[in-house]
């Protein structure tokens, strides 16, 4: 089976090791595009947002301090990314921002995404827990074909 | 990610601010007056007497709806700015709640407070840095839930976070704990109080230094007593909560030091005291001090404190105000618990946070009642 356009979440950990390689497979079998994404977090001054004492140099420090942490995620999953890619035509990496799972569900269910790879702990390594349940919600509002890996 | 100029923006906080203020006026109005008012199982108010359930509680509970159910989990663009402006009305609130003290009341009650808060500092700090390596955490996640669990909460992870260099997902998971055991304190805290017929000096105590997060302890002081004057259980558990939060730059510089000492040939940022103390104390604690002098010098009349003359009309009109205040301020904070990054959290930082918390919880009452003759009421 050929997919014209894959699909596949990085994160620069681990955690999306076997679904990238799989997805790096798949899009040589099929001359497929090849996309690798990541998505940086704007969840997280929603997510302190039951703080209400901090001052505002302690909150934006922190908000500073995650936005550098996702930064460096980004450089790692950009890099991650290349290396699987090196050798395949066409192939590129994309830099999302938003809530990684609505991203992603976005993405997942665009027409122009004919396969989309899920690595079941991709982005956990960003942090917030509701990212530990990202592959169960992707897999129940999928509109479009979903290869959910470990 | 930028979180400091939405004061600017007005307009946009209307809608948000609109739809508080609709929900504390619809609770206050017609909802609790129905629950007193309400016959279940052949006794009037029996909703109000067994649920112990007040303006304040339903007041989150509408937040936890909005956010849970109505919203599906995410604030709506329209409405965001607006419940971003409860933490302002909180802070507000704190300063206004300043009118209930005079600078000898704070003297007492602060006395106790600092022995009571710096002992379980301490000892939860240790508790903390013990099971952390029991349970082998990483250092920075110890050290972030080191000062979470011993002093106020996700501010005190907010502020801790940045200067040991911990990672997100140790953030989340010690917020998300927090968070999780200071909801069921607040909800089970009043009926706990009224069982054992505590006061609300003892009370006040008690969840001033048992509760885990800041806002949870404002919300179960409300809970137990709703009203907002000398000697409230509010009055009490907010100076408790104001030497919690004091205390952040110092314990921040304490665990810094902590962490940096085991992290031998590692060059990181480290910061001083005089820094941290600029960048991390809460500015409403100087206008909440501030309100306490002007109260001292009878800048708003007679306070009504006991055996005194009545409350001076301006104080009362103070006090009314920081009912609404306080009601509109923990609907917006009732939004921003998420359930579902709560049934999420998980691991050691999970069994090290429940340890820690109900240790505490059970601790701080046990000792408020054996020194309960000790407690200096104002």
């Amino acid at each position: 089976m050929c997919f014209g356009h894959i699909l596949v979440a990085v994160d620069g950990s681990q955690a999306c090791a076997a679904a990238l390689g799989h997805a790096r497979w798949l899009a040589r079998q099929g001359d497929s595009t090849l996309t690798g994404i990541f998505v940086i977090d704007t969840g997280w001054a929603d997510f302190i947002g039951n703080d209400w004492q901090s001052s505002s140099n302690a909150r934006q420090g922190f908000l500073d301090h995650i936005g550098r942490e996702q930064d460096a995620q980004a450089q790692a999953a950009r890099g991650q990314f290349t290396a699987a890619a090196a050798g395949l035509g066409d192939a590129r990496f994309e830099l999302a921002v938003g809530d990684p799972v609505r991203v992603l569900l976005a993405r997942l269910n665009d027409p122009q995404t004919d396969l989309f790879i899920f690595g079941r702990r991709t982005f956990q390594v960003s942090g917030r827990p509701s990212l530990k349940s990202a592959a169960r919600t992707l897999a129940r509002h999928a509109t479009r074909p979903l290869l959910l890996l470990p | 990610m930028t979180d400091i100029d939405f004061y600017k923006r007005l307009p946009r906080v209307l809608p948000g601010l609109a739809l508080i203020v609709l929900t504390m006026v619809v609770i206050r109005n017609w909802i609790e007056p129905w629950m007193t008012d309400a016959v279940v199982f052949g006794q009037k108010g029996w909703l109000i007497k067994v649920t112990h359930l007040n303006y304040i509680l339903l007041g989150i509970i509408a937040g936890l709806l909005y956010r849970n159910l109505l919203f599906r989990g995410r604030i709506p663009a329209l409405f965001e700015d607006g419940f971003k402006l409860s933490r302002l009305l909180i802070k507000t609130g704190i300063i206004l709640l300043g009118s209930l003290y005079t600078v000898q009341a704070i003297v007492q009650l602060g006395a106790m407070a600092v022995l009571l808060i710096g002992g379980f500092v301490i000892l939860s700090l240790v508790l903390v840095l013990w099971l952390g390596r029991v349970f082998g955490l990483e250092r920075s996640m110890t050290a972030v839930l080191a000062n979470a669990l011993s002093i106020c909460g996700v501010s005190a992870a907010v502020a801790t976070a940045p200067a040991v260099e911990a990672k997100a997902s140790h953030v989340a998971y010690a917020i998300a704990t927090i968070l999780g055991f200071g909801i069921l304190t607040m909800f089970i805290s009043p009926f706990i109080g009224h069982a054992l017929g505590l006061t609300d000096l003892q009370y006040g105590a008690w969840v001033g230094t048992g509760i885990l997060n800041s806002g949870q302890v404002l919300a179960a002081a409300l809970a137990f007593n709703p009203q907002v004057t000398p000697g409230s259980a509010v009055s009490v558990a907010e100076i408790w909560n104001i030497m919690r939060v004091i205390s952040i730059p110092f314990a921040v510089f304490a665990v810094t030091l902590w962490y940096w000492s085991g992290k031998t040939g590692e060059t990181g940022e480290r910061k001083g005291l005089g820094t941290l103390l600029v960048e991390k104390f809460p500015v409403f604690v100087i206008g909440f001090l501030v309100m306490v002098l002007l109260t001292s010098l009878g800048a708003f009349g007679d306070v009504g404190l006991k055996g005194g003359p009545a409350a001076s009309d301006t104080i009362k009109m103070l006090r009314l105000w920081m009912t609404w205040i306080f009601g509109f301020g923990l609907v917006g904070l009732g939004a921003y618990i998420d359930f579902k990054e709560l049934a999420q959290a998980g691991g050691a930082p999970l069994k090290v946070g429940l340890l820690v918390g109900v240790t505490k919880y059970v601790l701080a009452l046990a000792v408020v009642l054996l020194i309960r003759d000790y407690l200096v009421a104002i």
